[in-house]
């Protein structure tokens, strides 16, 4: 392979993962993605979709493997110790949003989206406001900045938390399911952010259940399942034709169950 | 033998002194208590084998005993130890706050393992450092769920307070029970007593409720 002039957003390489000897989610994972890439992630469940996403978020230990990211060393792990390296400075450039939002209770909108610039940017109180201001205002929900979680919908929760991982000014957002636990008039408001981000070249990694979002939203579609990379390919082929029978079964049921 | 509760009337100030030292008693203990039982309630969470022991011994310990012989141990046995007078006051001090240290930490413990996992996956995705998330998510959210139990807590502690006019502190009970014998009537004194405790400790129950209802009930946690 000859070297590309830009590297590579995202490169993992053999990742591997296990809970106890018995469950082994991750078995030697290696996939890059380019820099504007919407890579969305499906599958069945267990077949370590979420597994990925939280390696990627420095969430979980990997048993070995390494992932780089923009270039730079990022997680790594020999297999020798039971040690995962972890760049911290490299994983504050990634935001995620998880399936069951996330927020702080205690804290109001606005306080949630500014907790952590003020904390680990240290930008002043009212420049953060201002900005959180601005970007609810973009979502919908500046009439919402003085509420608490509590008093929001799922679907405005999850906007929020869209909004709040977005504070950092990412480079690279994960969706972890992010509409699974809504209602599903709920769903879509969900989804038309994250298509607007889309629209603005944010690089994204999603994992979703919903087959129409996928083709809406990927410019590339991964299929995983037991733990490895079945299919790999732009949406179209994927989604509509896909060459792997284990992928075509999985999206004829899909497909079926949504009928 | 008709009921005079008039002969209260006499007594006002030094009743009044009574309550003092009690509320005074209580509030010292109240603070020292809950701090040592915060504390506590993160030693016996901690990873280390040695905090969690001497932590569950100390706890088990003092709320497995009868908070008087807790009070009488630390009021003649210490001195004896340690080979210092203590005061009276100190005593009560000593005792009381071990007492609410040890039931303060169960509180602290039960809510601060109801701060759930996904709290601390969001705290790193964020990048917050260590100390900012023990600081401005966990602890808040622990203590604001613990507030109606320690509420409750603090209750007990008031009332329990009571115990130290065994050891001839002068709370509000040990003035009560001098002038119910002074007076020979016991029945009128002890009332009044026991009223003066409730109207203090009722109105922190119905906080209990309110707080409940109101402030988390509206953050849903």
């Amino acid at each position: 392979m000859t070297a590309p002039t830009t590297p590579p957003l995202v490169r993992m390489q053999s990742l591997h993962k296990s809970y106890g000897p018995a469950i082994q989610v991750l078995k030697g994972l290696d996939i890059e993605m380019q820099p504007g890439e919407r890579l969305v992630v499906i599958g069945p469940s267990g077949g370590g979709k979420s597994t990925l996403l939280r390696v990627m978020m420095g969430l979980e230990k990997i048993d070995r493997g390494s992932i780089t990211f923009g270039g730079k060393p990022y997680i790594s792990s020999d297999g020798l110790d039971k040690k995962t390296n972890i760049d911290t400075e490299v994983r504050r450039s990634i935001g995620m949003v998880f399936q069951h939002y996330t927020l702080f209770p205690h804290l109001n909108v606005v306080e949630n989206l500014i907790l952590a610039p003020c904390k680990v940017r240290k930008e002043r109180k009212s420049d953060a406001t201002e900005r959180a201001v601005g970007l609810l205002t973009r979502f919908g929900l500046a009439a919402k900045a003085k509420a608490y979680p509590a008093q929001l919908s799922g679907g405005q929760k999850q906007r929020v938390a869209i909004a709040r991982a977005l504070m950092l000014d990412p480079k690279l957002m994960l969706f972890d399911e992010v509409t699974s636990a809504l209602d599903p008039e709920l769903v879509a408001e969900v989804e038309q952010v994250i298509l607007q981000l889309a629209a603005q070249k944010m690089p994204m990694m999603i994992v979703t259940h919903d087959m129409w979002f996928a083709k809406n939203i990927a410019s590339r579609v991964i299929f995983c399942a037991g733990g490895v990379v079945v299919e790999d390919g732009p949406p179209e082929q994927v989604l509509g034709s896909p060459k792997e029978e284990r992928t075509r079964d999985f999206i004829d049921r899909v497909f079926h169950i949504r009928q | 033998m008709a009921l005079d509760f008039s002969i209260i009337l006499r007594f006002q100030d030094a009743l009044l002194l009574g309550l003092w030292m009690t509320l005074k008693l209580t509030l010292i203990c109240v603070i020292l208590g809950c701090t040592l039982g915060f504390l506590v309630g993160l030693a016996r969470t901690s990873r280390s084998v040695m905090l969690r022991a001497i932590s569950s011994i100390y706890v088990e310990f003092f709320r497995g005993t009868p908070v008087l012989i807790q009070l009488f141990w630390i009021f003649f046995c210490l001195p004896l130890i340690l080979g210092i007078e203590l005061s009276n006051l100190a005593s009560g001090v000593i005792a009381l706050t071990l007492y609410m240290g040890a039931i303060t930490s169960e509180t602290f413990r039960a809510s601060l393992k109801s701060v759930g996992p996904e709290q601390l996956d969001a705290c790193i995705a964020l990048g917050l450092p260590r100390r900012i998330q023990v600081i401005n998510v966990i602890l808040p959210q622990a203590v604001l769920r613990a507030i109606p139990t320690l509420l409750s807590n603090c209750v007990s502690l008031f009332k329990e307070s009571a115990l130290v006019s065994a050891v001839g502190m002068a709370d509000l009970m040990f003035v009560g029970q001098n002038i119910s014998n002074n007076t020979a009537r016991p029945v009128e004194v002890l009332t009044i007593v026991a009223l003066i405790y409730f109207v203090i400790a009722f109105p922190l129950t119905r906080a209990v409720s309110l707080i409940e209802r109101r402030i988390l009930a509206k953050l849903a946690i």
